[in-house]
């Protein structure tokens, strides 16, 4: 097991995830607040009469100065990038947007009827209908504005709305009415047009003391993962999180989390879903893409981490401990804090020291406190943040599996688990070796079908068919300097795994040999090929503990291919044993490796039939010495002088040689008897 | 009738076939001569015949082995009769011997008669240990007796039809006894099994077990030797095929098909079983110290229980069968499991079984809670593959391949050998004949080729490479030499990848 995670628990710090150095800061005096764009992933600082604006793509630069731009002074309730950036929309307060062009300078005022309705909040949208959508208490309004930044309406949605939640991610509004909030009405703007989603109420349970509780939109969060949209809200009566899942024409409710804190959060890394249990200062993880709702791994606090260039979590520290304070950083960060909002989807926003975090998972640690490797290993197959990683502690928990000797079955699945995953993102065309590019928005978009492929047979098949699809778009794109999945091909499997245990394994070759066999099954059962130093390395095992007969059969069912490196490791091997050397001679014949199979011919002793088969196949590149000397050291002068003859014939000029000379000299010598 | 057979009812005019075995260590003073004579059939020639036999054949061995101290005679042929030798340990002797026969159907060629002969030994040694653990374990010989002549006896009755004895002819030349034949796989179907095979390799713990598959009557996959694979493989033809079971009878098979029908008949009734009928056999000699003598050759002993074992009480009274294996000298405990046609044979190390019959009960568990999965699917993936009976017939071509270094051999199906001429077959025979002389005069492996046109035009063709064997006949009248051997040159490149190929 990897050393960080052991030191990380020797610490008695231990923890699944943690915010990390350096964080994005904003150190603009006179601040007179901070929003998040989560469109355009921008972290943005108001002044009086500026807007600071950061990209917050990780990794954090803390470094880079942000872009500024000045704006007419007055109250600013939210602000809001255009998706191209050209604009900035400010809402003045609610019944007032002003627009700013960021080029042309141009300004714009947009107003609803003061009095019988209120502007709730906005968003830009990239669907083909509208560019900028208004959430009023009367419903939401869908404009489409040019470039001259004319607004013009062209759709009215009318709800009673008492509050929104909207993510650019999902591309989905609630609308929530009602006395207590909970009839939600559902919009996606995607690029593929506006769909209505059906009306749904949220389940709130009832209590004596509180028989009519009301939703807040704290209390709800939409979080996107595997390519599916949830909605999550809590019940603070029942101490349930519930849990929906959208679908293109239904909304099911998925089940429940507990909760132990009254105030409650979620983020969104690595398609994990992590619940920030925030009174008890705990995070749980989840992980919806099984059907069981246990958490990923128990409650444990989120930790606060020492700059990136002491990765190991060693340097980590909690921040109740007083090691925190004396790091290099002047924040005063506590965990947990009042001021502290959470951004989707892995955002955290400390209003009081003016930082932004970003929510990492401790994959090492994760792995180290679980128990069951199958569920481990498909848990770290299905990460994609750090594939490099999630790859490496999936090769290291094969390499254990088969040095503790586990057994077979359990070997076995493991590897399914691998090979699957492997053939499973070829197949989908994730699987590269390296990639330094952007991901492109169609991985964005192929997950979603993927998954449902993968998906089949979870609990919710029923409404299967039509699903909604987390829209694509430059939302998705993310900067990635290394592996974009974990999988593990399997020439990977054979040099990281096979081949890194089989010399202390070669005393318990019957089990590497059992195991072997599995692996090839199951990567013949995904019709992938592997590296045939496999086979070379099983032949080795096999010999090893003298299973000869399993050898052979090994050779002619093909579960060990045909290939010359195949056929020299059996010619080796076979120094032990006679059938198997012959089977490697054989292999030799039958991939017309002929100069291979003349040389072992004559190197057992068979050199008249060598120089039979090199004749009829006019085979000249095997040294003619090699012949001759065998036939002198048998004696046979007979034979010596047919194959001086032969060989006259075969190699062209041959009677010129050194080598004709010294053994015709010979053969006179020996007996004057034989003719050439 | 694929055999040549012979009344070998002793009051028939004279015994046609007599089978021996002997001790050349034993009885060596005089008036001690008895003591030589481990097992004599028929049992009831009077002692001075019997001696007589011996005395002869001991007489040929040690004048041969003046010439040939290694290999000492393998046949001696004389005016009536044939006597056929086989060394089965050193200095235990099988010997038998055929009357000559004017009838045709009595040619035989000495080799597959030898093979007879070490069958039946291979086999008892199987189940008993060699004959000479036997004699050390007590010298007066009572203990050995007791067990060759109950085995011996229920082997050859295998070999009778009605009242006669059918010894392999010149009818069967296209077949090979003491080799196995193998079912060819497709490597998924392979990789199955194989993964079948290291589930079952560790059904007794750390202990490795050694495992047959085996579907139909033919071989799917083996741990085994060569030699203790076709001890087994035997085995399972004569009496635990799934057909075996339902019959009561041996299945068909390469060997034995042709006389399957007669065999049936000849059974199924109880009709007088010439050799022995069960309760006949002494019992009680020389049993006293052994214990009970186990006949494991006995028809209708074997029948599936439940639980997919195959059970047997041949061994007691619910007790585990237990055979001996050549190569290591283990002694190991014998489990077949029987699913549809796919029949697995386990093989549990005595040490492994510390508290019998429970802790066989345990292996049992292991197997079907771990393995049955793997079963059903490996049952599947064979029935979808399999050919069926012809499935391995090559129109135009009856051949027989033998590998001597896996004694694997593959034939064509015995119906259609049976419409081969009898000339043809002759011919056949008579070439095998001259192959295993010429083999026999050099001990190393020869590459040859021998074609022998036959009196009615037939090719007779025999290739050998390096301990890999081809025999084949064609009938077409009209074929040249050279047609016949470009026949047999596709034939060796689409069939043994080339392995027989002389271009």
């Amino acid at each position: 097991m990897p050393s960080s995670s052991q030191s990380s628990v020797g610490s008695g710090a231990l923890s699944h995830a943690y915010i990390q150095h350096p964080s994005l800061r904003c150190n603009v005096p006179d601040s007179r607040g901070l929003f998040y764009d989560d469109a355009n992933r921008l972290l943005i600082c108001v002044t009086s009469d500026q807007v600071f604006s950061w990209e917050t793509a990780p990794p954090f630069n803390p470094d880079v100065s942000p872009s500024v731009d000045s704006i007419s002074d007055g109250p600013i309730l939210s602000v809001r990038f255009s998706l191209d950036k050209k604009v900035i929309a400010v809402q003045r307060s609610d019944c007032e947007i002003q627009f700013f062009h960021r080029e042309t300078k141009k300004t714009l005022t947009h107003k609803c009827r003061p009095g019988s309705e209120s502007i709730l909040g906005f968003f830009w949208s990239d669907s083909p209908l509208c560019d900028l959508a208004v959430v009023k208490t009367s419903g939401m309004d869908l404009f489409a504005c040019d470039s001259a930044m004319n607004l013009r309406l062209v759709e009215t949605k009318k709800v009673n709305v008492n509050w929104y939640i909207y993510t650019h991610e999902s591309r989905l509004v609630l609308l929530a009415s009602g006395l207590q909030c909970k009839t939600i009405a559902g919009f996606q703007l995607s690029t593929a047009g506006v769909v209505r989603l059906p009306k749904f109420e949220m389940t709130l349970a009832t209590t004596e003391s509180n028989s009519k509780p009301i939703i807040s939109p704290g209390d709800v969060h939409l979080v996107t993962v595997y390519g599916r949209i949830y909605c999550l809200q809590v019940d603070r009566e029942a101490m349930l999180l519930n849990t929906y899942r959208f679908y293109r024409d239904a909304v099911v409710q998925q089940g429940s989390l507990p909760i132990y804190s009254s105030k409650l959060s979620v983020s969104v890394v690595d398609n994990l879903l992590l619940v920030h249990q925030i009174d008890a200062k705990v995070v749980i993880i989840y992980d919806l893409f099984v059907d069981s709702r246990a958490p990923v791994s128990a409650p444990l606090p989120l930790l606060w981490r020492g700059y990136q260039g002491s990765d190991s979590s060693s340097q980590a520290a909690n921040m109740e401990n007083e090691s925190a304070e004396s790091s290099t950083s002047n924040e005063n960060i506590v965990m947990y804090e009042d001021a502290w909002t959470f951004l989707v989807p892995d955002l955290i926003l400390d209003q009081t020291n003016k930082v932004l975090w970003r929510v990492h998972l401790d994959l090492e640690a994760i792995s180290a406190s679980s128990s069951d490797r199958t569920s481990l290993l498909e848990f770290l197959q299905r990460r994609k943040l750090d594939a490099n990683k999630a790859k490496q502690l999936c090769l290291g928990i094969a390499r254990a599996l088969i040095l503790e000797r586990r057994p077979a079955t359990q070997v076995t699945q493991a590897i399914d688990v691998l090979v699957t995953a492997y053939s499973y993102s070829v197949k989908a065309g994730i699987y590269k070796e390296l990639k330094n590019e952007k991901t492109t928005p169609t991985d964005g978009a192929s997950s979603p079908g993927n998954e449902r492929g993968r998906a089949s047979g979870s609990s919710i098949d029923e409404e299967e068919e039509v699903e909604i699809n987390v829209p694509s778009g430059p939302a998705d794109e993310q900067q990635e300097s290394q592996l974009s999945s974990p999988a593990i091909s399997p020439d990977e499997l054979y040099k990281f795994v096979f081949a890194s245990v089989e010399e202390t394994m070669v005393e318990e070759s019957d089990y590497l040999v059992a195991i072997i066999t599995e692996f090839l099954r199951s990567i013949s059962a995904e019709k992938l090929k592997v590296d045939l130093n496999i086979y070379v390395m099983t032949i080795r095992l096999l010999a090893h503990s003298k299973r000869f007969a399993e050898l052979s059969l090994f050779i002619t069912n093909k579960i060990i291919e045909p290939s010359k490196e195949v056929a020299l490791q059996l010619l080796e091997s076979g120094r032990q044993n006679l059938r198997v050397s012959k089977l490697g001679l054989d292999m030799l014949r039958q991939l017309s490796l002929h100069h291979e199979y003349i040389s072992s011919l004559v190197q057992d002793g068979y050199y008249l039939e060598a120089l039979r088969y090199a004749q009829k196949r006019k085979v000249t590149s095997v040294r003619s010495s090699l012949f001759l000397e065998a036939a002198f050291a048998s004696n046979d002068m007979q034979h010596l002088a047919a194959i001086l003859r032969v060989l006259s014939e075969l190699i062209p000029g041959f009677k010129e040689t050194s080598e004709y000379y010294t053994f015709h000299g010979l053969l006179n010598e020996t007996s004057s008897s034989v003719a050439v | 009738m694929g055999m040549a057979s012979m009344s070998s009812s002793s009051s028939s005019n004279g015994e046609s076939l007599k089978l021996c075995v002997f001790d050349l260590r034993r009885g060596q003073n005089e008036g001690q001569e008895l003591d030589k004579i481990l097992f004599f059939f028929p049992p009831d020639l009077t002692f001075s015949s019997q001696l007589s036999v011996i005395g002869l054949s001991e007489g040929l061995i040690t004048f041969t082995r003046l010439f040939s101290p290694e290999a000492a005679c393998e046949v001696i042929e004389a005016e009536r009769h044939s006597h056929v030798f086989y060394e089965s340990e050193p200095d235990i002797w099988i010997v038998m011997v055929i009357e000559k026969n004017k009838e045709i159907e009595a040619i035989w060629r000495v080799d597959a008669l030898q093979k007879v002969l070490k069958e039946v030994h291979s086999l008892f040694v199987m189940f008993h240990g060699s004959i000479r653990s036997l004699l050390d374990k007590e010298p007066s010989g009572g203990l050995i007796r007791s067990h060759l002549y109950p085995f011996i006896t229920d082997y050859l009755n295998d070999l009778s039809v009605g009242k006669k004895l059918q010894l392999p002819s010149f009818r069967e030349t296209l077949k090979e006894r003491c080799t196995v034949q193998m079912l060819t796989l497709a490597r998924d179907a392979a990789l199955e099994v194989q993964s079948l095979v290291g589930v079952l390799d560790s059904c007794a713990g750390t202990l490795r077990c050694h495992s047959l598959i085996l579907f139909h009557d033919l071989l799917v996959s083996t741990t085994l030797s060569p030699d203790d694979t076709v001890d087994l493989f035997t085995y399972y033809v004569m009496r635990l095929t799934s057909n075996a079971l339902s019959s009561g009878t041996s299945s068909w098979s390469y060997l034995r098909k042709g006389t399957s029908l007669s065999q049936t008949s000849s059974r199924s009734t109880t009709s007088p079983q010439l050799l022995v009928s069960t309760d006949s056999l002494p019992s009680g000699n020389g049993n006293g110290a052994a214990g009970r003598v186990i006949r494991p050759l006995q028809h209708n002993k074997w029948s599936k229980g439940k639980d997919g074992f195959l059970v047997t009480d041949i061994w007691g009274k619910d007790a585990t069968p237990t055979i001996w294996l050549q190569k290591t000298e283990e002694r190991v405990h014998l489990l077949a499991y029987q699913h549809k046609c796919l029949t697995l044979v386990l093989l549990v190390p005595t040490m492994a079984i510390v508290n019998g019959e429970l802790d066989i009960s345990f292996v049992k568990h292991q197997v079907t809670e771990n393995a049955s999965a793997k079963i059903l699917k490996v049952e599947e993936k064979l029935s979808k593959g399999w050919g069926g009976e012809n499935a391995y017939h090559v129109s135009g071509y009856r051949y027989l391949l033998v590998d001597n270094d896996t004694e694997v051999s593959r034939a064509s199906p015995s119906g259609k050998v049976a419409t081969l001429a009898k000339e043809t077959l002759l011919a056949v025979n008579k070439l095998r004949e001259t192959v295993d002389t010429e083999k026999s005069r050099t001990k190393e492996e020869k590459d040859m080729e021998i074609c022998i046109r036959a009196k009615n035009n037939a090719w007779a063709i025999a290739r050998l490479t390096r301990g890999k064997e081809l025999y084949m006949a064609l009938e077409k009248a009209s074929d040249t030499l050279l047609d016949a051997t470009d026949s047999v040159q596709s034939f060796s490149n689409r069939y043994c990848n080339g392995t027989f190929s002389m271009d």
